[in-house]
């Protein structure tokens, strides 16, 4: 099957930082890929770099068929990347739900604002989206009286609102508290199970063994393996994929 | 309740209990011999103009004696100002408000004539006196061909001041918005200007309400300056009227005086029960 994100020959530079060195990357429709390494290693720049929050240095991102090299300007390109956005949602590691708007309406404005959908539908569709990930209780709530896993699990809704053919998460649950970890990575099953496609950084082993086809090890803005998960984490091959994998195992996130 | 069990509340209170309600009753106090004070202080105001004089043993005080037929007369004329002071503050303010948000979007623009334009103004209209600025509007404008009514060029000159001290106010608001704010706007394919107008500027306009409320009283205060045009017959201009027309300036000045001092405390307490409201409000 084809590639629906491809990043190819990706570089990004931060001032005279390398932080990404070369990197090529494909995704499958429907697969679930999680990406693990060390902090700094630039997982969340790779990430950003696909939305283009963080413009690439060079390369292109190639995401459902639509092809934006990096460096482009001028209107074509910001068109480009407004309609890879739409193609891609994103749940950050800080929730970022919008403290001025309800549970509902930081669901609906997307569809609202962006797609000019009705209110009336865009309703319907936010809370049909908020059943899924189980908040359609709160959805009259504001934000800041809500548990942080309650809050990532609507912002997870609010990306699946916009019905993106790919799904972003940047370490969706390393701000979490223990106990509430798990009500977010179970939502995140649900949405691979139903057949999203997701690109996943994480530093939860069990959920990357558990629900992710491949797992990419990053080290120092590069990809130094990508691999099905039994293999990564029976036989790694590189000395420092071995190193990561043992810290986790003795307990040590960083 | 009887008593008994109220004796066993007590005694089982808290130290930590205890030692809250001796605070409480603490700032209590202070707060009632505030209040008591100011009373006093009102009070001897007040007998300082009341015309009486008090002897205490060999020695008289005789207090200032204020023409009360003028106060009568002239009451209404004086307050039929209030409404002009109110609508030009209330206009200055709008005005000033949308330059300042301007001003402070220029400032965070990338576009070098923009943030130009926006740092100009702000240097321009801090760099030179208020009463100039109204003159200017009034005065020298009308040499250009541009005739502005004295309300007219009060509510320019005011607002274009104030837009460029309240541009800060709004920088800071906006800046006050996070960056997460405007990435979570982008990803969900919102463009810049939607991220701002739905996104940062509601944000960054509940940070500023506070600091805007305190514009808005100087500026009731500020809008005496208007008066020097001689054609906006505000509160000022009125009392000096009726003052320089009959030497009555002291009473003149003095009923002035109280009408802008009632109109800040109605709005002081307006501002902090806003405020108040605000800080309950979702966060
Ligand atoms: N906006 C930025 N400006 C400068 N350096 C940055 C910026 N964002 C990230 N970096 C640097 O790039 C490297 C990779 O960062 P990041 O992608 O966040 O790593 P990870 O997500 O794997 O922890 C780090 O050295 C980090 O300090
Ligand atoms: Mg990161």
């Amino acid at each position: 099957m084809a590639p629906i994100v491809k990043v190819a020959n990706l570089d990004k530079y931060f001032g005279r930082l390398h932080v990404l060195k070369k990197i090529n990357l494909e995704v499958k429709p429907m697969e679930v890929v999680c990406i693990i390494g060390r902090s700094g290693s630039g997982k969340s720049t790779l990430l950003r770099c696909i939305n283009f929050l963080e413009e690439p240095s060079a390369g292109t991102i190639e995401v459902d068929k639509l092809i934006v090299e990096a460096g482009g300007k001028g209107r074509e390109h910001r068109q480009l990347v407004h309609d890879v956005r739409l193609k891609t949602g994103m749940v950050f590691q800080e929730f970022n739900l919008f403290p001025h708007m309800s549970v509902l309406e930081n669901v609906t404005e997307g569809p609202v604002t962006v797609k000019k959908m009705d209110r009336s539908k865009a309703n319907e569709i936010a809370e049909m989206n908020l059943d899924r990930v189980g908040m359609l209780f709160k959805k009259d709530e504001y934000p800041m009286r809500l548990s942080g896993g309650q809050k990532q699990r609507i912002a997870i809704a609010r990306a699946l609102a916009m019905e993106p053919k790919v799904m972003l998460f940047d370490e969706p649950t390393s701000a979490l508290d223990p106990e509430l970890i798990g009500e977010v990575l179970n939502v995140m099953k649900k949405v691979a199970q139903e057949g999203m496609t997701m690109l996943v950084v994480t530093h939860e082993m069990g959920f990357a063994r558990e629900v992710a086809d491949r797992v990419v090890v990053m080290a120092e803005g590069e990809i130094i393996e990508d691999n099905t998960p039994e293999e990564i984490f029976k036989s790694p091959k590189d000395p420092r994929t071995k190193a990561l994998i043992d810290r986790y195992r003795s307990g040590g996130v960083e | 309740m009887n008593l008994f069990t109220k004796q066993e509340d007590s005694a089982s209170k808290s130290q930590a209990e205890l030692l809250y309600q001796a605070q409480r009753r603490k700032e209590q106090l202070f707060r009632t011999n505030v209040g008591l004070s100011w009373g006093v202080l009102l009070l001897i105001l007040v007998f300082l103009f009341s015309g009486n004089s008090l002897t205490i043993a060999n020695f008289t005080f005789n207090t200032i004696k204020l023409d009360q037929q003028f106060i009568k007369d002239n009451m209404f004329f004086i307050a039929g100002g209030l409404w002009e002071t109110i609508k030009i503050s209330i206009l200055s303010i709008a005005f000033a408000t949308g330059l300042a948000l301007l001003a402070a979007l220029g400032r965070l623009s990338n576009n070098p004539p923009i943030y130009a334009l926006s740092t100009f103004y702000v240097s321009l209209i801090r760099g030179t006196p208020l009463y100039l600025q109204i003159f200017f509007f009034f005065l020298a404008l009308p040499q250009l061909g541009i005739v502005l009514s004295g309300t007219l060029a009060g509510v320019v000159a005011l607002g274009l001041n104030y837009g460029a001290y309240m541009s800060e106010i709004f920088r800071a608001g906006i800046a006050s918005v996070g960056k997460g704010q405007r990435e979570a706007a982008l990803a969900i394919g919102m463009t810049p200007g939607q991220t701002m107008q739905r996104i940062v500027i509601p944000q960054a306009m509940r940070f500023a309400i506070p600091p805007m409320g305190n514009e808005f009283i100087a500026m009731t205060k500020d809008s005496a300056l208007v008066s020097a045009t001689g054609f906006v017959h505000e509160l000022m201009w009125r009392s000096t009227k009726v003052g320089r027309a009959q030497f009555r300036n002291l009473e003149a000045l003095i009923m002035a005086a109280i009408f802008y001092w009632i109109m800040t405390l109605i709005l002081t307490y307006a501002q902090s029960w806003l405020e108040s409201r605000l800080a309950k409000g979702d966060r």
